[in-house]
């Protein structure tokens, strides 16, 4: 048991006798330390096989390292290179090691003639967990072994841990002819050490040194990659069960405030509310309903917006820019956003072309009124952007010295945005009541009817948008083809997006 | 001490012992007179330029006070904001806006309005715009 203890005791025992050349990886060992029997070049694919292993396992291995250990001839060091592996993985080369023991007499002058060719072809099956030294290499082969080993790696870095259980399984057959080998070729290296020889060996153990690092950060990213990924899984399945992925498409991040997040869940509310409104009034203009019924249907639905405005200053107030940056709403409507909501004038436009049966004074009265909001949109647009230029310069004021002051003056700068939504707001309250006013009844629940319908479109644009298929961004014939077999969302996202 | 104004601002204004809130609300008063629009702002103020951009957007030619920058400033400041009885709870009562002598308000009413349609009418009144 002792004999075949390899991780701990093959450089221990570096006496030169035959049964330490059972150790097969720790022959190599024997072999620098020992320089009168160098098995320097012996068992080149044997270690080279190990060398994958252990980039599998992700283990630090440093050539360095190795090469002290096998000069200092200290085995506790190589026990401590692998210190991730399971109890199993250093049995494993044991069983190995015991069982090639007992063979190798047997087959070692058989094996003796076996050449260093016939080596390169067993080394992609034999991978002893134990024969990490790069240093023993067979300088001949080795740059062929190495870049058919590299490409291997590449090629089974996803099955990780069933390829080392199959290494695993698979060492404790090729251990016996490797050690054998190189038992049988010790006598061969002697000739070979001239100073070409070692600067050769030198560079392999520079080129499978610097392999190994690359391997190693390779696997490291992956698996920090998939921590990552777990991460982000975790967090959405929370922000789940927190209920924040209400309605359409909209994202929630598990960074919301409690303001933000409280007001997500109200615009979730009012979005089936506004639902309920729209079904309500789609029945009634189809069954024509009476005048006075359809009035107070729409001044029910003018209180429902006014609901969400107020739900807005008061969210605004908590939040502010989770509100103004539209957090609340879907990609789609967020992309076309003027100050936290939508653009009267472009509503009013989009308006217009929608009034079937009007009379030239409404024409007239819409036109007046979607000049207006421009005038005032016009106004909050250039007092938002005074609001930037001042804050800018602020907060340049504070950069050469300490900008503690100009910060503080930044944040109560600030604070004005709140009151740009809150005025914003007031200016889209005042529009759709100024277009109750201006319209007919019926005309007024049929302009409520398309503003809901072009919301849900968008908000459908938007869940569409991030389900869509991968291969239509490569794919322009693809791309294409959803785009026609949306008519009706493109087309009523173009007459708003036209006035843009 | 009591001080009342009336005529056309149509109510009555009571102050304690404080002397400079009347100076304050008198100027306001005087200078809201002096021009058909006057706009009482502030200097650094975003709305107040918002404001301001509104009226010249419309082809107004307001008259504008920069409060930070008058003397007594502060005080009209109090004043309007006394005036305003701010439901909002801004930090600051400006920008106000007057047409004609006549209170409108602040930019939410000032806006409002103007989407009703009656700010048009009220500066043709008053003579600040023409046609």
């Amino acid at each position: 048991m002792a004999t075949h203890r390899m991780g701990e005791s093959g450089l221990s025992e570096s006496a030169p006798s035959t049964s330490s050349h059972l150790h097969a990886p720790y022959g190599v060992l024997h072999g620098i330390s020992s320089p009168s029997s160098s098995l320097v070049n012996q068992g080149s694919g044997y270690y080279f096989g190990g060398l994958e292993e252990a980039i599998l396992q992700g283990v630090k291995i440093r050539s360095e390292e190795a090469k002290a250990s096998l000069f200092s001839g200290k085995p506790a060091t190589t026990l401590a290179m692998f210190p991730s592996w399971p109890m199993r993985f250093q049995h494993t080369p044991r069983e190995g090691g015991s069982k090639s023991g007992g063979e190798s007499t047997d087959s070692e002058s058989g094996l003796n003639t076996i050449s260093s060719k016939t080596e390169a072809q067993f080394e992609p099956e034999s991978e002893s967990p134990m024969s990490k030294k790069a240093s023993c290499t067979d300088y001949q082969a080795f740059d062929q072994q190495q870049r058919q080993q590299l490409q291997q790696l590449e090629q089974d870095m996803a099955s990780d841990a069933s390829r080392c259980q199959t290494l695993q399984n698979q060492n404790q057959s090729p251990n016996n002819p490797f050690q054998a080998k190189r038992k049988g070729d010790g006598s061969k290296s002697e000739k070979q050490l001239d100073p070409k020889t070692l600067r050769r060996l030198a560079q392999n153990r520079e080129a499978a040194r610097k392999s190994r690092l690359r391997k190693k950060a390779y696997v490291q990213q992956l698996e920090s990659s998939r921590l990552k990924l777990s991460q982000l899984e975790q967090e959405l399945q929370r922000a789940r069960s927190q209920g924040l992925l209400v309605g359409g498409g909209r994202t929630a991040s598990a960074n919301l405030s409690s303001g933000a997040a409280i007001f997500d869940m109200e615009h979730g509310r009012w979005l089936e509310e506004d639902q309920r409104h729209m079904e309500e009034l789609r029945r009634s203009l189809e069954a024509a309903v009476s005048d006075n019924e359809l009035r107070v249907m729409v001044e029910n639905y003018l209180r429902h917006y006014d609901e969400i405005f107020e739900l807005k200053g008061v969210a605004a107030k908590s939040d502010v820019f989770h509100v103004m940056n539209g957090m609340w709403t879907t990609p789609a409507e967020r992309c076309f956003l003027w100050i936290s909501g939508f653009r009267p004038s472009d509503l009013i436009g989009m308006l217009i072309q929608q009034l079937e049966p009007v009379a030239e004074r409404q024409i007239l009265g819409m036109c007046e009124l979607r000049q207006s909001t421009q005038q005032a949109e016009e106004a909050l647009t250039q007092g938002l952007d005074q609001l930037q230029h001042s804050l800018l310069h602020t907060v340049v004021g504070g950069l050469d010295v300490d900008g503690v002051q100009q910060m503080f003056l930044a944040m109560t700068k600030l604070s004005n945005l709140e009151a740009f939504i809150r005025q914003a707001d007031n200016l889209r309250q005042q529009t759709l009541h100024r277009l109750c006013q201006l319209l007919t009844v019926r005309q007024a629940a049929r302009c409520f009817l398309v503003i809901g319908e072009y919301y849900g479109r968008l908000r459908a644009l938007s869940s569409l948008w991030a389900s869509r298929p991968r291969e239509s961004l490569i794919n322009d014939e693809t791309c294409h083809q959803i785009t026609t077999n949306m008519p009706i969302v493109h087309q009523s996202s173009q007459n708003h997006f036209s006035s843009f | 001490m009591e001080y009342e104004i009336g005529g056309r601002w149509g109510y009555r204004w009571c102050v304690g012992s404080s002397s400079s809130s009347p100076d304050g609300l008198e100027r306001v008063v005087r200078m809201a007179s002096e021009s058909a629009v006057v706009v009482f702002s502030r200097s650094g103020c975003c709305m107040c330029h918002a404001v301001k951009r509104l009226l010249c957007g419309m082809g107004v030619n307001a008259r504008v006070y920069e409060l930070d920058r008058h003397p007594f400033g502060k005080d009209m400041e109090q004043a309007l904001m006394a005036l305003l009885r701010s439901s909002s709870s801004a930090a600051s009562a400006l920008p106000v806006v007057f047409i004609g002598g006549n209170l409108v308000g602040a930019i939410d009413s000032v806006l409002a309005s103007h989407i009703n349609g009656s700010l048009v009418p009220l500066l043709k009144q008053a003579g600040a715009l023409w046609l």
